[in-house]
């Protein structure tokens, strides 16, 4: 009676040990950290849509006198990988795409043309720092104007001089204070801030701010971003 | 033999709440301290290990994911407190309470060795139970300070600008973890009745359940 017990027990756990692959595969497969990572992702569209009602087209970021301004030797450059964009200055243009009535090359000289904004507001870095530049620009609304852009569009993606691309919607590409900068403290844009274009988003954490613009592109799917791909949030208000 | 007596302490919301909470407080501080390291304030890094996330953007998933699970479990916690007779009589400080802030304080630097005779809690954790989540709101508002100083620079500028709300924002944290150090250390030193009562609701103590 004790023995045959005994058997069972020890046939019970000989079955166990034949399902033990099953222990491998939940351990590739179903990993915990896998889960967590795919919830959290899926959280991140949640406090996407939290910042996107939170934006209020209408609210200027502060902006700054010149005595609260961070001066020029301050002006920190935040490089992440590319010291060296593909960019040929001289005979820079802007490729604009999409839902667009006027697609083409616009050249700096075209879109200086437009009225310039000059503003101290802060850039925050996702790391934490800030600091408070002296930009001028175009403000990418009145540039959208000019090449009859969609303005029921949803989504603007811009692709960079270096691998970098990114994308904004709407409403943020439409705020008074979203440049195409090319200027920082009263001088053109140096090499290592974009040159010779960038974007300037003071609602929109650092990373939206991208160098060495090329292309931008009017759609209404949203395209995704450098950072954003890797589990930087995609709307990236202040 | 002993004789016990079982005394129901704590409701399920505060029950639920308070574990809810430990979480969440968890993931924000460890989190937070990793998205700290992306650009310290001061000369210090935290060590790799106490932090949570992995890389930035990963402790800003957690760390907003944790904000929003530590403000709407807080909120469910302060409502239950302000509109159930429990939270009114045994967790809000009163102004009746305020006269046995300092004995007790007395009482546990062991210079009296009466200790009062008060409801559930004493007059000085009934004020720490009202201060911390005080400070938890500081949090909080230096946390939208630094998270939105576009669309609430309002609340940004109340805390000195962004930067400053940064330092606001470790500060309210630090206190807050030094509270739940010194939380630990009453419950370890409390006894493990104590400790299950917040697990079960029920708390035994050794008073017999009707002198005879």
């Amino acid at each position: 009676m004790k023995s045959q017990r005994h058997l069972k027990l020890f046939y019970s756990r000989r079955k166990l040990l034949k399902l033990s692959p099953l222990l491998l595969l939940t351990g590739c497969d179903y990993s915990a950290r896998g889960g967590v990572e795919s919830f959290l992702g899926k959280f991140q569209q949640f406090t996407d849509w939290v910042q996107e009602k939170v934006f209020d087209p209408d609210k200027l970021a502060p902006e700054y006198s010149d005595k609260e301004m961070t001066p020029e030797n301050g002006f920190r450059v935040n490089g992440y990988s590319t010291d060296r964009p593909d960019i040929d200055i001289e005979h820079w243009t802007l490729r604009v795409e999409g839902l667009v009535e006027k697609p083409g090359e616009y050249t700096l000289q075209q879109i200086a043309s437009l009225p310039k904004r000059v503003m101290n507001t802060r850039h925050c870095c996702v790391e934490g720092w800030s600091i408070i530049p002296k930009w001028g620009g175009t403000p990418l609304k009145d540039f959208l104007k000019t090449v009859g852009a969609n303005p029921q569009a949803k989504y603007i993606y811009v692709e960079c001089g270096d691998e970098y691309f990114t994308s904004y919607d709407m409403p943020s590409c439409l705020h008074p204070q979203t440049l195409l900068c090319y200027e920082a403290y009263n001088k053109p844009l140096s090499l290592e801030h974009g040159a010779p274009m960038r974007i300037v988003m003071p609602t929109k954490l650092g990373y939206k701010s991208a160098k060495w613009i090329t292309k931008l592109v009017v759609t209404n799917e949203k395209p995704g971003g450098y950072w954003e791909d890797q589990g930087y949030d995609w709307f990236a208000g202040i | 033999m002993k004789q016990y007596k079982q005394e129901y302490h704590h409701p399920f919301i505060i029950r639920l709440t308070h574990w809810v909470n430990f979480i969440a407080f968890g993931i924000i501080v460890t989190s937070g301290l990793r998205i700290y390291n992306a650009s310290p304030i001061w000369d210090f890094t935290i060590p790799r290990d106490l932090t949570l996330g992995g890389w930035l953007a990963g402790a800003r998933q957690w760390h907003f994911f944790g904000m929003y699970l530590f403000v709407a479990n807080g909120l469910m916690w302060v409502l239950y407190n302000i509109f159930s007779r429990h939270g009114r009589r045994t967790t809000i400080l009163s102004r009746n309470d305020l006269d046995g802030v300092f004995p007790m304080i007395l009482y546990y630097l062991r210079i009296h060795k009466e200790h009062q005779l008060t409801r559930k809690y004493n007059p000085l954790q009934k004020l720490a139970y009202t201060t911390v989540p005080i400070i938890a709101l500081g949090g909080i508002l230096s946390g939208i300070a630094i998270y939105w100083p576009v669309q609430f620079s309002g609340i940004a500028s109340f805390f000195g600008g962004y930067d400053t709300a940064r330092v606001w924002h470790f500060i309210f944290m630090g206190t807050l973890v030094l509270f739940f150090l010194g939380h630990i250390f009453m419950v370890a030193i409390s006894g493990w009745s104590n400790f299950v009562s917040m697990i079960t609701g029920w708390k035994k103590t050794s008073t017999p359940p009707n002198p005879p």
